[in-house]
């Protein structure tokens, strides 16, 4: 009997001209918390895609249990007792929750043909019981559920196959507190049954305190492995970068700095089934930071400020225009920007070039007379932006969909910038990015607030809030139940109290 | 919060899923209670049914095939060729062999034709709705060099005799729209393949990934529109017993009620299956014709702004207050 479950020996794997994986070699014990950790496009995902049999190798070894494995796809994967949740695959949005869960694998429930769905649901259930998961609506189609619950299907359906080795990249990202811990929980559970993870996540503090062992990929190779007890944040981002990058990119002051101006004002916002009674206000050079758990209603709220939910009461008033902000045009109007949780799904034209991403929002800056848009500005706003925010990119008419995760989000974030904002809705904005591009993220965060620009800041990661915001809301049930001022009390157990 | 209440409207769906159905056809019945009321009886006289319900069948099945090409997210623009050419093969073994040669012609050409139509789309990687209409032509010019050497009557038209156009006429024609109906709802939405090609339409990369085969998956619609389109072609000539040549891309024509069909299924289908709604749709849509045509309305443009305008009401009313929509 072998004592890894998974053994790589000198893989490659090449995209073009980008040797995306460079001789690695890696290795999984049974009953193993295994972390990958490296900066965007370190080749993190693409070591996983081959383990789950979405990419063929270009060379190299692989053995499960001691045997030789080289998976056609990840059905063939999933047969191998493998299976993995992966960082942007989503759900198919036209079908029911519990049929996403075994697509795919139909045909497991079908008799003479037809799928017994009762049945599939049936299963689909047990699944999300079994693993102590929230079940959700299962004969809901999924396009109307949040990405949080998404991405809970999308890990029950991993979990269906029953797997001996599971692949999680960067799921926790798209977790509340709660649901966080309801993995952590399993991956525990994982281990007492003697199986193993794979866990990638940005969350250098979250990967050293869940995992046994934490592997460093950097450009596509190996760093180095080590054992998480015996090492700490500081040394996981200097084998990462390469170079000693200090843990505190958070702000350094405890008092909060704002204008006395007030720019939004928000009062008795009630949304059905998502707010109640939400009051607040947002002053000039403000971060207001919104925490609270997965049900808690705090991406209601940016959606609300930004007019693409339609409330029963109460009111968004942009004080700084004197104007009441209704829908997404006349926020775009008004100066505001929104920054979405699903950057792929809600934020970006994933298909569309990086100049016209960048453009999108500043059309009407941009627009000539008779709303005529010259090519000529709209590849300066574009290229100014790539050089300012340094977006990793092969030219401005490159495709979003191209482009990593770290580069994309600067992209989603970095566009607002080039508009004359009032206020900045920004709802997970370091969702799935590197500790570089977080530490960029912040610092333009940072220039915003200088500029007297208004921020709010919704954020299922209690150290970014608590790391960022002038004055922090803590929600519960659609409703806020604190607001606690920077350096009054600012603490996580304090935040984490008032969650619960 | 959010969670715990797409739960509680799950359920409180799953406990109205009945209302809308119910109101649905509450308002049809009201619908052809005032057709009767304008009409002065002649609406509801049995003979006038018979004739809406004998007119529905073969365009239901050509909008069940289009439920399948859209739900994989593809456009066919040679269907009206393709029921031409089997219109005329239907004819053709029809007037040779009787009744089994009336289906076998529909039924073969026009499997074979929507295949190769799939084959072309699945691996030239041509936009469908370019290469159909490449098709069309070529399709289109098939129908002319086959009916050149015919006399000067029998030039345009292709007619079955009539003792073999039972299949079209009552109630033949409703067995073929029943056992259709519980085929291809089984089909659609309680078949792997059916819930294979819903989920290409809806996210192609994720169906991929999932492991399920695009170009299999892709060939599958292909058989199985081929199928509905094959059967439409012999229930239209059995119905109409002839079918007319069509150049400068004409047939495309052919498509048009069954797409209006399936648009109006398409804006009802959160609330009632789409399968279901299409011989609904199209009963709906024939009587709003026949009554246009009863109160005298001269058919062709102002029939058709009417019919636009009737979608557009449907889908305004299909469409309020959609949200966590239990099927």
């Amino acid at each position: 009997m072998a004592e890894n479950i998974l053994e790589i020996r000198g893989l490659n794997k090449h995209f073009g001209p980008t040797h995306a994986n460079k001789n690695v070699d890696f290795t999984v014990k049974k009953g193993e918390i295994h972390g990958l950790i490296g900066e965007n496009g370190s080749g993190k995902s693409t070591l996983l895609s081959q383990i789950a049999g979405l990419y063929r190798r270009d060379s190299g070894e692989m053995f499960v249990d001691g045997v030789p494995y080289d998976p056609a796809n990840p059905i063939d994967a999933n047969r191998h007792g493998i299976s993995m949740v992966m960082q942007e695959l989503g759900v198919v949005g036209n079908l029911p929750a519990g049929v996403n869960v075994f697509l795919g694998r139909t045909g497991q429930f079908s008799r003479f043909g037809i799928v017994n769905m009762r049945k599939m649901r049936r299963e689909a259930q047990a699944q999300f019981e079994k693993w102590d998961l929230d079940v959700p609506p299962l004969n809901q189609m999924t396009d109307g559920m949040m990405i949080e619950s998404r991405k809970m299907i999308e890990l029950a359906r991993a979990l269906s196959v029953d797997p001996q080795l599971l692949l999680l990249d960067e799921v926790t990202q798209s977790l509340s507190l709660n649901n966080r811990r309801k993995l952590y929980e399993l991956i525990r559970k994982f281990k007492d049954m003697g199986r193993s993870v794979i866990v990638i996540t940005h969350d250098i503090e979250e990967m050293v305190e869940i995992t046994d062992t934490i592997t460093v990929l950097r450009d596509g190779a190996v760093i180095g492995s080590v054992n998480s007890q015996e090492t700490s944040p500081d040394e996981i981002r200097m084998m990462m970068v390469g170079r000693e990058i200090s843990g505190d990119y958070y702000r350094a002051d405890m008092t909060p700095t704002y204008g006395e101006n007030v720019v939004l004002e928000v009062s008795d916002l009630t949304v059905p089934h998502e707010l109640e009674e939400v009051s607040f206000t947002v002053h000039e050079g403000e971060i207001l930071g919104f925490c609270g758990l997965s049900d808690s209603g705090i991406h209601a709220v940016g959606r609300a400020v930004y007019g693409l939910s339609k409330p029963t009461r109460g009111r968004v008033f942009l004080k700084a225009n004197g104007v009441e902000l209704t829908s997404p045009t006349t926020a775009l109007n008004n100066n505001v920007g929104y920054v979405p949780k699903d950057r792929d799904n809600e934020a970006l034209m994933i298909r569309a070039s990086i100049r016209d991403n960048f453009c999108l929002p500043s059309l009407t800056e941009l627009k000539g007379p008779v709303g005529y848009l010259r090519p000529g500005k709209l590849k300066k706003l574009a290229a100014d932006m790539v050089d300012s925010l340094s977006v990793k990119c092969t030219g401005i008419a490159q495709t979003m969909d191209a482009l990593s995760g770290g580069n994309k989000q600067k992209v989603n974030f970095g566009r607002w910038l080039a508009k004359d904002l009032k206020l900045l809705i920004l709802d997970c904005p370091t969702r799935g990015v590197d500790v570089g591009v977080k530490a960029y993220i912040y610092s333009l965060m940072n220039e915003a607030k200088a500029k007297g620009i208004a921020t709010i800041l919704i954020s299922d990661e209690l150290t970014e809030v608590l790391g960022m915001a002038d004055r922090l809301l803590v929600m519960k049930d659609g409703r806020v139940t604190r607001t606690i001022s920077r350096g009054e009390d600012f603490t996580e157990q304090t935040v984490i109290g008032v969650m619960i | 919060m959010s969670e715990k209440n797409l739960r509680a409207s799950g359920n409180g769906n799953r406990q109205n899923r009945w209302l809308f159905p119910v109101l649905f056809a509450a308002v049809i019945a009201l619908l052809m209670f005032l057709f009767n009321l304008v009409s002065g009886g002649a609406f509801l006289e049995m003979s006038n049914l018979r004739v809406i319900l004998s007119h529905i069948v073969y365009p239901s099945f050509i909008a069940w095939g289009f439920c399948f090409l859209f739900a994989c997210g593809y456009t066919d623009m040679s269907i009206g060729g393709v029921i031409v050419l089997g219109s005329f093969a239907s004819c053709i073994l029809g007037n040779k062999l009787g009744i089994p040669g009336v289906v076998i012609g529909g039924l073969v050409v026009g499997m074979l034709l929507i295949f190769i139509n799939f084959l072309i789309f699945t691996y030239t990687k041509i936009p469908s709705w370019i290469a159909g209409i490449s098709l069309a032509m070529i399709y289109e010019a098939i129908a002319v060099f086959l009916k050149m050497g015919s006399r000067t009557k029998a030039l345009v038209t292709a007619s079955l005799e009539k003792p073999y156009r039972v299949l079209g006429q009552l109630p033949w024609s409703l067995v073929f729209l029943a056992v259709g109906l519980v085929v291809i709802y089984f089909l659609y939405n309680r078949t792997t393949i059916g819930l294979n090609i819903r989920a290409l339409g809806g996210n192609k990369d994720v169906a991929e990934k999932l492991g399920i085969s695009i170009n299999k998956t892709l060939l599958a619609v292909g058989l199985i529109t081929g199928v509905l389109i094959g059967i439409a072609c012999f229930l239209q000539q059995s119905y109409a017993g002839q079918t007319t040549v069509k150049t400068g891309l004409t047939s495309i024509n052919m498509i048009f009620q069954p797409l209006a069909i399936y648009l109006l299924a398409q804006i009802i289908q959160k609330r009632i299956n789409i399968v279901i709604c299409v011989p609904i749709c199209a009963f709906i849509l024939y009587a709003v014709f026949n009554i246009l045509t009863v109160l005298g309305v001269p058919s062709g443009t102002l029939q058709e702004a009417f019919l636009g305008l009737f979608i557009v009401i449907f889908g305004v009313i299909g469409q309020r207050k959609v949200k966590g929509v239990v099927k």
